[in-house]
C-alpha cells in the first residue's frame, strides 16, 4: 500500500492511493466524519478529473441513504458520481449540512462540465465495497475506498 | 496471506483447491494455469475471491478460474460460476460486473497491413476523431429517452434498423446482438441519464479501438470460416455498456445487500451481494441487466458505424469493414448443461469470462456451425491478441467458457512509476504502434508490462481443450479513452 503523490498534479491532494491490480483505491481522513466524506468525495473526483479550474459557482444539493457509516459512504460517493458522470457536474467543494450513519445532506459547489477546463484522467466507473473501511481512530477519522475504473 | 492457498495439481493446466468447509464453500476451486502462470496468480487476492465465490448459494460444479484470473471486487476477474434455480441459485451483480455485457467484438477489412502501413497516422487520427472516447463529452447518436428504451430492448438490431449498421451485423453477434428479457422499467433513471449521451462512445480504461494484422494462423480451416487469412488488417473493438451499466450494477449491488437478511444469505465480501434468481430482487436485476447488455451491444455497434466512415475517409469507398463476430466477457446466461448426470438449465456467471461454444451448438451463425464459436482474446497493446475457436472442454468443464485476456499483473499505480507517457508513447511507435489516448496519461496504465503474456495464457486454454488457437494478431495502431 504505498502513496504515489506524483500522479496528481496541483491536484487536490489531502489522500493516498491504494493499489489494486486492475483498479485503484484511496485513502483519505478528516477531523470530523463530515471532513472525511467531504474528502472522500474529493479524492474521488480527484482520481476522475482536474479539479483545479472548478468555479464553486452553481450549488448542487446531494444527499445519500445507509444502513452504516461504511454502506452510507459508498452511497454517497455514487451519489457524487452520479452527479458528475450523469449530470455532468464538475464539483470542486462540499458543505456538508448534516450526517449519521443512515443519511447524509450535503451542498456541492461547482460548476456544468467543460472538457477543455475539467479533462478527464480517467472514468470512475462505480464505488466498490472491496476491502472497504471507514473507522474513528485516536487521530481522527479515516477512510479507505476501492473504485472500479 | 494468498499464497497459503493449497493448490493440488490435477495435470500440468488444471489445478485444484479443495472445497473447505468451514470456509462455506460449497464447493471446489478449479484454476486453469501453467506452473508460471499459477505463481504470478497467487500475487493478488483472486484465488481467494474464487474461494468466496463457492460459497454462493446454489452454485453448481466447481468455482472455475481461467489463467487469466486476477483480483476483482467480490468475484475474481476471470471467474465463471453457474447456479441452478432449482437449488436456491442466487444472481450475484457483482459476478456479472459493473461493466454489464463488456466484450469485444473484431472486424475483417479488405485491405493488408501493406496497405494500411504508409497510412496508419491518418487512420489512426480520423478514427480518433471519429469514433469518440466519450470521457469528457457526448457521442455522435443522438436520441431521445423513448428511443433510449428501444435500444435497451432491441441492441444491436435497433442500431441496424436506424441506419447504424449493416443488415448482417447483428447476426454475427453473440444472442443476436440483443438479449432476451430486457426490462426498461428496472433500468433506474439515473442509469438511462447515464447512458443516454454516452452511445457509441468507446469509453476509457482498458477499452480500445485497435488496427491489427493477422500475423499467423494456426487453425486454417477455422480462419477461412471467419473470412481471415495472413497479412489482412482486422480491427478489435473493445466497449461495455458505459455509465449506463455501471449504474444498473451499482442500483443493484445496493439493493441486494439490503435484501439478503431476507433471505438468510451472509457472505464473505459484501461486493458478492446476491438473491436468488428467482426472487422479485433476482428477476429484476436479470431484467436490467439484459436492458444494460443490450446497451452494450447496440454500443460497439455504434462504433463500428463511425468506424467504417474512417476507413472511407481515409482508404475510399471499396475499403470494406465486415463484423467476424462480437462477445461479451461480463455476463450471466440461462444456458443447458449437463450438471452430475443430468441436463439442467444454469445462470453462468462470466465475469472477465469469453463464452466458447464448441462446434454444432444452435445458438452460432450456420457459418461458425462447423468450427465453434469464434473467441477473440484482446492481449496488452504492445504484444499481440488472439482469435480463438471454442472447443469440446469448455462444454464439458467450464459451462462454455474460456479466459478474456492476459489478465493484469501490475497495479494501475505500479505501472506508472518512473515512466512518462510520451517516452512509453514513443517507445511504442518505435515497435511499429501508434497510439492516440484521449485521457492525459491513459496510455502509461495499460503498457504491455502491466499484462501477463498472453501467448501463455492461451497456451493454457488450448492445450486443456478449451478453445482452439486460430490466429494471432499483431496491433499497428491503437485508439484509447
Amino acid at each position: 500500500m504505498n502513496a504515489n503523490s506524483t500522479f496528481i498534479r496541483g491536484q487536490y491532494m489531502d489522500f493516498e492511493l491504494l493499489e489494486h491490480p486492475a483498479d485503484i483505491g484511496f485513502r483519505t481522513r478528516g477531523g470530523t466524519v463530515a471532513e472525511l466524506f467531504a474528502n472522500a468525495a474529493k479524492a474521488m473526483l480527484s482520481i476522475a478529473s482536474v479539479l483545479d479550474n472548478v468555479t464553486p459557482r452553481e450549488q448542487f444539493r446531494l444527499s445519500a441513504e445507509g444502513s452504516d457509516y461504511e454502506s452510507l459512504l459508498v452511497n454517497w460517493l455514487n451519489e457524487v458520481l452520479y452527479w458528475y458522470d450523469g449530470k455532468r457536474v464538475a464539483l470542486g467543494e462540499f458543505q456538508i449540512d448534516a450526517i449519521d450513519p443512515t443519511s447524509i445532506s450535503a451542498i456541492g459547489f461547482g460548476e456544468p462540465r467543460d472538457p477543455e477546463r475539467h479533462p478527464a484522467l480517467m472514468v470512475v466507473k462505480a464505488v466498490t465495497w472491496h476491502q472497504l473501511k471507514v473507522d474513528e481512530t485516536p487521530e481522527g477519522w479515516v477512510a479507505e475506498v476501492y473504485l472500479d475504473i | 496471506m494468498p499464497g497459503a492457498i493449497h493448490l493440488e495439481a490435477i495435470d500440468p493446466w488444471r489445478y485444484r483447491i479443495p472445497r473447505d468447509e468451514r470456509r462455506g464453500m460449497r464447493t471446489h476451486v478449479v484454476v486453469y494455469g501453467s506452473e508460471a502462470l499459477i505463481e504470478q496468480i497467487r500475487r493478488d487476492l483472486s484465488l481467494e475471491q474464487a474461494m468466496n465465490v463457492a460459497t454462493l448459494p446454489g452454485i453448481v460444479g466447481p468455482s472455475l478460474a481461467m489463467p487469466d484470473i486476477h483480483q476483482g471486487y467480490g468475484f475474481p476477474i476471470g471467474g465463471v460460476a453457474a447456479m441452478d434455480p432449482d437449488e436456491g441459485g442466487v444472481v450475484s451483480p457483482g459476478g456479472v460486473g459493473f461493466d454489464i455485457n463488456c466484450g469485444v467484438r473484431l472486424v475483417r477489412s479488405t485491405l493488408t497491413a501493406a496497405d494500411v502501413r504508409p497510412r496508419i497516422r491518418d487512420l489512426v487520427n480520423q478514427v480518433f476523431r471519429d469514433v469518440p472516447c466519450g470521457t469528457g463529452g457526448s457521442g455522435f447518436v443522438k436520441i431521445d429517452r423513448k428511443q433510449l428504451d428501444r435500444v435497451l430492448e432491441r441492441g444491436a438490431r435497433w442500431m441496424v434498423e436506424n441506419g447504424y449498421g449493416e443488415e448482417r451485423d447483428a447476426r454475427f453477434a453473440e444472442a443476436g446482438g440483443a438479449l432476451e428479457g430486457a426490462d426498461t422499467a428496472a433500468v433506474s433513471e439515473r442509469a438511462k441519464e447515464r447512458g443516454l449521451p454516452q452511445l457509441a462512445t468507446l469509453g476509457s480504461g482498458n477499452h480500445f479501438l485497435e488496427v491489427q494484422y493477422v500475423e499467423s494462423v494456426e487453425d486454417q480451416r477455422a480462419a477461412q470460416a471467419m473470412g481471415i487469412g495472413e497479412g489482412q488488417v482486422v480491427v478489435l473493438i473493445h466497449s461495455g455498456s458505459r455509465g449506463l451499466g455501471h449504474q444498473v450494477c451499482t442500483d443493484y449491488v445496493a439493493q441486494m445487500n439490503k435484501v439478503m437478511p431476507r433471505y438468510g444469505i451472509t457472505l464473505p465480501d459484501r461486493q458478492l451481494a446476491c438473491a436468488p434468481i428467482r426472487s422479485p430482487e433476482g428477476q429484476a436485476y436479470l431484467g436490467a441487466m439484459a436492458a444494460a447488455a443490450n446497451f452494450a451491444w447496440a454500443n460497439r455497434q455504434g462504433i463500428l458505424h463511425f468506424l467504417r466512415g474512417a476507413f472511407r475517409r481515409v482508404f475510399g469507398d471499396s475499403a470494406r469493414l465486415d463484423l467476424i463476430y462480437d462477445v461479451c466477457h461480463n455476463i450471466a446466461k440461462r444456458e443447458r448443461y449437463e450438471v452430475d448426470g443430468r441436463k439442467r438449465e444454469v445462470l453462468v456467471h462470466r465475469k472477465g469470462a469469453t463464452r466458447a461454444f464448441a462446434p454444432g451448438h444452435r445458438e452460432m451463425p450456420p457459418e461458425y456451425r462447423e468450427i465453434g464459436q469464434p473467441v477473440f482474446i484482446p492481449g496488452s497493446m504492445g504484444t499481440a491478441s488472439w482469435v480463438l475457436a471454442g472447443a469440446e472442454g469448455a462444454m464439458r468443464e467450464t459451462f462454455g467458457s474460456v479466459c478474456h485476456g492476459a489478465g493484469r499483473l501490475l497495479s494501475r499505480t505500479a505501472v506508472r512509476k518512473g515512466r512518462d507517457a510520451r517516452t512509453e508513447t514513443r517507445k511504442l511507435e518505435e515497435a511499429g504502434i501508434l497510439v492516440r489516448s484521449e485521457t492525459r496519461d491513459g496510455i502509461l496504465e495499460e503498457l504491455p508490462d502491466a499484462y501477463k503474456d498472453v501467448d501463455a495464457v492461451i497456451e493454457v486454454v488450448h492445450q486443456a481443450g478449451l478453445a482452439r488457437k486460430v490466429a494471432r494478431l499483431r496491433p499497428m495502431g491503437v485508439i484509447k479513452g
